[in-house]
């Protein structure tokens, strides 16, 4: 199915736009970036059927395009779900060597572009503070923060406690220790059927070969 | 309807009305006057900020590089040949061409407040005698101004004059919608909604009433084909946008 150039083309602006911001309000992202340039890398998704160029300008700015002539630095092909499972590892650099994702060309500056990304420090209590000013955009940055610390401790404590309300109260799940110790129970066993077996293996050959000696 | 249909007895289409191949460009001239000072804004209502897709998916289509040298033929105010200005570099030049006085005093405004002008260079000219010598352009585009030209052959002919062997020609244009469904919502758009939008804001109705005509005289998308063809472009194609409203039309110079 071929996409309508002009999608394709709003949704690149989107995301340029935020990265972009991004790199605008991270301290050294667009010199770092800018050792990058000319890296092209062409992201080639089979499911479904979607091109996508990104390639690092000479200022340092990231550029999207659906098309592009010139040979890329890097191209990386996969579905839609590969490129999902890199998005959300703990380790995308890991999940997009050892994952379903082909890449091939040169993969150093890529791999140092996932660095860049990696390390962002967004500032985003700038433009608060640029549109409302310093006093008050402060304080609503704080505000912002506090929310979002408290959020989070809220999200660790409940995690924490649904975590305990399966295990211990509800028994819903086995607590780990114990599925640890079933899952080594089950090797052991595994370990112990694979030595009979080849005992009995060994027992057998011997029987047949002292049953040939006799007769 | 191609180009020669438009050219019988010395007249050609001004919108819906036949009017003499001399008084075209004066009449043409007449309605960007009136609209000149909101263009931009007008686009961007008429087509809710989509005009800054379409071109924006011309000039990855352009694959103009550092040191190039890029022709925005109707350039009007100026977006295309800004966006040209910051690929080609330092080292390449971008002329801003239209035939509309009005227009291009906006555009160079626009670009001089950008402070984009270090490579720009602004030129009247009509696209269909090119003040420019034999091969000496990298790329050419024209962006919504090709069905306000009295002879479009012409200049897409003389396009193909001035392109350097190897370059291309973008043609960004009004086209034909492939749904019929499309095209019933279209139409309807453009003759109530268009004309009331224009009278609202740049109190001209009938400038904006213009533009939805001579959008349906334009030619469609295969027809403009074999007129970038019929130049003696090569590799030519295009790519409908939007459902088939906006067409942009590729062509190499062999």
């Amino acid at each position: 199915m071929e996409h309508d150039p002009a999608v394709i083309a709003g949704v690149s602006f989107a995301i340029e736009t935020v990265i972009a911001k991004a790199i605008e309000l991270s301290p050294g992202a667009q010199n770092r970036l800018k050792q990058l340039h000319p890296l092209t890398i062409e992201i080639h998704c089979t499911q479904p059927e979607l091109e996508m160029f990104v390639s690092v300008e000479e200022d340092g700015g990231i550029q999207l395009a659906s098309y592009w002539e010139t040979k890329a630095t890097v191209s990386i092909e996969g579905t839609w779900r590969d490129f999902s499972r890199v998005t959300t590892a703990s380790d995308p650099a890991a999940a997009l060597i050892n994952g379903d994702v082909k890449i091939s060309g040169d993969t150093a500056p890529l791999m140092q572009l996932q660095t860049i990304v990696g390390d962002l420090d967004i500032d985003w209590e700038a433009p608060i503070v640029n549109a409302i000013g310093p006093v008050f955009g402060h304080q609503l940055a704080e505000v912002i923060r506090a929310i979002t610390r408290t959020s989070g401790t809220t999200h660790r404590r409940l995690k924490r406690q649904l975590s305990e309300f399966i295990l211990e109260e509800g028994r819903l799940s086995p607590p780990k220790p114990e599925l640890d110790s079933f899952f080594t129970a089950v090797d052991d066993l595994v370990l112990r059927t694979d030595r009979i077996e080849s005992r009995l293996k060994r027992i057998k050959k011997r029987a047949a070969s002292l049953t040939g000696a006799i007769e | 309807m191609s180009s020669q249909d438009n050219l019988t007895d010395d007249t050609t289409d001004f919108g819906y009305e036949r009017v003499k191949m001399a008084e075209k460009a004066g009449r043409v001239r007449e309605v960007f006057d009136s609209v000149a000072a909101q263009y931009d804004l007008m686009n961007d209502l008429m087509s809710g900020g989509l005009h800054r897709l379409w071109k924006r998916f011309t000039i990855e289509l352009s694959a103009v590089r550092s040191g190039q040298t890029v022709l925005d033929i109707a350039g009007g105010t100026g977006d295309l040949a800004a966006k040209f200005s910051k690929l080609v570099g330092a080292d390449g030049k971008v002329i801003l061409a239209d035939i509309n006085a009005a227009m291009l005093s906006v555009g160079r405004d626009r670009l001089i407040d950008k402070g984009a002008l270090s490579n720009i260079d602004v030129v009247q000219a009509d696209a269909q005698f090119l003040p420019f010598d034999d091969n000496s352009i990298d790329c050419i585009t024209i962006a919504f101004g090709l069905r306000n030209v009295t002879d479009k052959a012409k200049a897409v002919r003389s396009m193909h004059r001035v392109l350097k062997p190897g370059g291309r020609v973008l043609v960004l244009e009004f086209s034909k919608p492939t749904s019929p469904l499309l095209s019933k919502v279209y139409d309807a758009y453009s003759f109530s909604a268009l004309p009331a939008m224009g009278k609202l804001i740049t109190d001209d109705a009938d400038s904006y009433r213009y533009l939805a005509e001579s959008i349906r005289k334009h030619p469609d998308q295969e027809s403009l084909l074999e007129m970038v063809e019929d130049a003696g472009f090569v590799d030519c194609r295009y790519h409908n946008m939007t459902g088939g409203i906006v067409a942009v039309h590729r062509g190499i110079k062999g």
